[in-house]
């Protein structure tokens, strides 16, 4: 009936244009009659997010992509304060008892929302279903640390590891940890629990339309306090422009993943305003496959680290959208250590370092780039021609987006090739560059036996302080060794609607219990 | 009659088939749905590990050959990511692509018929000439360009319509119209061409040196012999709807089998992209069949045989 109505109501302004009388107020609402008309009142904030993707299924435990939406139904042990600092979740406090066991006081008197207690079986429960390889659980390299999960008693819970893992409160923060009802999970098996899941997270389920949308309700006894937001929508909006125009038309509230060109339609909007993340990206690098001529040579590979203007490519190609950065780490992570110094342009500087290496007259070579990365065609010609200057002939070739995810790790790719890691939202160093710098990792096109050595180390060293110490003589050593043309560390951009408080984080989280209603 | 279309499902059946063999062999060389369903720090071992639990570690023949087995008992296989019938997942999704596949050739249909008989009513003049020209924008206006710019128009500037999804009556028009720019021109133009050739036979002369009006002759008696290719025209157009408008439903988000398919591709998800084309093929075949049996009914001197 309402839907009757609606249409109607289109008809009848479209006959009012045809009429010559167009006088439709900028500022009239959408006709859609969407999820997000105006808030009425505080108690009762309806929110409609647009994201790039639908999710493909809803247990936390076992997705293949990223936790965005699960998060709101699911709480991890331990999450993430303002400042990205860890603080308690369904712990409230953790230590470390010996070398390879942690222990974990659990938040007494949470239940789950079909009323299941939570406790030291629930935990375990949780990480053994992840953990059993059976299950084929994607993302069990993230827990793959563990050895397994003990319930001392009914709130405590010791995570035996099989080496010494400093990152174990991290990783209790991240999916796929998220703990779910055992006999819940149990009784309606894991491909319904993926349709129809159960958490004790700030939202309930309540819908999944594939292909459209998924609808949370807030939890009305949740053990934090019960959100503001009442109900969410998570919309799939796959194009990037037209996810735009749905927060300027106010049918969604917040937008993700805003493409670099759209940051100013956003700007210039009169009901929106766009969320800067700096440095949230990926960090994005040229690679050089070090064990091939010419890039054997550290000479070479430094040479072309002096030939590349990074600022030119930021400032003009980019727009600003990214930031220069010799760093291998992010300045959120564990073991960033400031920003190093790098290759300054010099292309005189590398046109001597080339002939030194034996190319007076360069070289040509291919370089494969993929369009995961902002502007990746522009900024691959950009590099090839400030090559071509110094006498390096490039030839870009773009590279389709899953052929390239098989074609890198199986070292397929070419001799050059631009690819971007990040810490994703472990915030360690250990995520950002031991898998594209150790030697022998899929990713990896570059082998130095001391690098590996404090990599190594780094990654079962449970002394921050040593850490810290060993991620800063890596940097500098990789620096030195130029494996890669050092390029910049992306942004993250989102549309967020005026009527709310909320900005996007470095973890790329999109927690909507932190969400509240701008009061006027 | 009734073994001619006994014959014609046969070879409707062979060439569905044969689609569904090339998209198996296709879509295994060119990715590994193992490596693209793990993140990218898992191992090795653990992507070896999936790989075999799929069954991807096989010989292609002896997958292919299993395809077959359970090509012939109706299993299509379960989706890698949504862990679901293949089949259903696609026959979901069916109901948003017809919705906006019939709307889009309504508009389409009935633009193209119109501006097909003006053209041909006023042919070589400057009404002809200036619809001619509209045509060819339209078709030449990239799919893409078109949904987004109706979508700055109608949704960000005028607050018309919304910009994107299924929700409700109004959320189909703008897909529609996108959709159905490209299938006017071929709808107009055949309509204008075979118009323009029926006028000049010997029996509208006739019926011209009878007295009878231009406008007359037009709507009773030549309309009625030009429409035969006009139908065909139509039918394949529609048929390439059904398809899944890819580019349309991904700019509209609109939730049809043209997204599925796209994400299926690039997931490498093998089970979902076979049961679609399979599907979509299947559709595709019975509407050309389909077709050809109107023939029959719209010109009885079509022999059916």
């Amino acid at each position: 009936m309402l839907k009757r109505k609606r249409w109607f109501m289109s008809l009848t302004l479209l006959a009012a244009l045809t009429a010559g009388c167009s006088t439709v107020s900028k500022t009239e609402p959408a006709a859609s009659g969407s999820a997000s008309e105006p808030a009425t009142a505080e108690q009762n904030l309806e929110i409609t997010i647009g994201r790039a993707f639908d999710v493909s299924g809803l247990d936390p435990g076992f997705l293949t992509e990223n936790a965005q939406v699960v998060d709101n139904i699911f709480d991890t042990l331990v999450k993430r304060g303002e400042n990205e600092e860890l603080v308690p979740g369904l712990a409230t406090s953790w230590s470390q008892v010996d070398d390879k066991t942690w222990e974990f006081k659990l938040r007494e008197g949470v239940t789950f929302t079909n009323g299941e207690a939570f406790n030291a079986e629930a935990v375990k429960y949780s990480l053994e279903r992840v953990l059993d390889p059976a299950s084929n659980a994607p993302t069990a390299s993230y827990v793959s640390t563990i050895d397994k999960v003990e319930a001392i008693d009914e709130y405590t819970v010791h995570v035996i590891t099989k080496n010494p893992d400093p990152l174990i409160p991290t990783r209790f923060n991240r999916y796929p940890t998220e703990i779910v009802p055992p006999k819940y999970a149990e009784e309606v098996g894991q491909e319904e629990f993926a349709q129809k899941p159960i958490g004790t997270g700030p939202y309930k389920f309540v819908s999944w339309d594939k292909g459209s949308n998924v609808v949370l309700e807030a939890n009305a006894e949740y053990w934090n306090g019960e959100p503001q937001v009442k109900k969410v929508t998570f919309r799939s909006i796959p194009e990037a422009s037209t996810r735009v125009s749905s927060l300027l038309n106010g049918e969604v509230d917040i937008v993700t993943a805003v493409s670099p060109e759209d940051r100013s339609k956003i700007e210039s909007s009169s009901n929106a305003r766009l969320s800067t993340v700096e440095r949230a990206g990926n960090t994005v690098y040229v690679g050089f496959k070090t064990d091939v001529e010419p890039f054997n040579d550290p000479k070479v590979r430094q040479a072309l680290n002096y030939a590349i203007d990074v600022d030119a490519i930021v400032d003009n190609v980019l727009q600003g959208a990214a930031v220069r950065t010799n760093s291998l780490i992010g300045p959120k992570d564990f073991g960033y250590a400031g920003e190093p110094k790098g290759y300054d342009y010099d292309p005189e500087k590398a046109k001597q370092l080339l002939a030194e290496a034996g190319y007076p007259d360069g070289f040509s070579v291919t370089l494969d780039t993929v369009s995961w990365y902002a502007k990746n065609t522009d900024v691959a010609q950009v590099i090839a021609e400030q090559l071509k200057a110094v006498g390096v002939e490039i030839k870009v070739n773009n590279v389709e987006s899953s052929v390239y995810r098989t074609l890198v790790p199986s070292g397929k790719q070419s001799d050059m090739y631009v690819l971007g890691w990040s810490s994703t939202n472990t915030l360690d160093a250990d995520a950002a560059i031991y898998a594209i710098l150790r030697s022998g990792e899929s990713y990896s096109t570059y082998a130095n036996a001391d690098v590996d050595a404090k990599l190594d180390e780094a990654r079962s060293s449970t002394d921050e302080n040593r850490r810290q110490e060993l991620y800063k003589e890596i940097q500098d050593q990789v620096i030195q060794d130029a494996p890669r043309i050092f390029l910049y560390q992306e942004n993250q951009y989102y549309g967020v609607s005026d009527r709310l408080n909320w900005d996007g984080r470095v973890d790329t989280s999109l927690q909507v219990s932190t969400i509240t209603a701008k009061t006027e | 009659m009734k073994r001619y279309v006994l014959k014609r499902l046969g070879q409707a059946l062979l060439a569905v088939i044969g689609a569904a063999t090339i998209v198996f062999f296709i879509i295994r060389l060119s990715g590994d749905p193992a490596r693209l369903m793990l993140p990218p720090e898992a191992g090795e071992d653990q992507i070896a590990a999936l790989r075999q639990s799929l069954g991807f570690d096989r010989p292609l023949g002896m997958q292919y050959l299993e395809y077959l087995k359970n090509l012939l008992t109706g299993d299509l296989g379960r989706s890698l990511y949504y862990k679901e019938s293949a089949l259903k997942l696609v026959l979901d999704r069916m109901p948003a692509t017809v919705d906006l596949a019939v709307f889009a050739i309504l508009i389409a249909v009935t633009v193209g018929l119109l501006v097909g008989i003006l053209s041909a009513y006023y042919k070589n003049s400057f009404i002809d000439y200036v619809l001619n020209g509209w045509i060819f924008l339209t078709q030449s206006l990239p799919v893409f360009w078109i949904g987004i710019v109706l979508i700055l128009i109608f949704a960000v500037n005028l607050h018309w319509l919304p910009t994107s999804g299924n929700r409700g009556l109004e959320s189909i028009v703008l897909p529609a119209i996108t959709l159905a720019a490209y299938p006017i021109a071929p709808i107009a133009r055949t309509m204008r061409a075979s118009l323009i050739e029926v006028m000049e036979q010997g029996y509208m002369v006739t019926s011209q040196a009878q007295g009878f009006s231009k406008r007359r002759r037009i709507f009773k008696r030549g309309l009625k012999n030009a429409l035969l290719p006009v139908v065909t025209v139509i039918s394949l157009e529609f048929g390439v709807m059904i398809a899944g408008a890819v580019v349309t439903e991904t700019i509209f988000s609109w939730p049809g089998v043209g997204q599925l398919i796209i994400q299926a591709v690039s997931n490498r998800d093998f089970p979902l992209v076979q049961a679609s084309i399979l599907v979509v093929s299947a559709i595709y075949i019975m509407l050309t069949l389909a077709t050809d049996l109107i023939y029959h009914v719209i010109d009885p001197r079509i022999k059916v045989r």
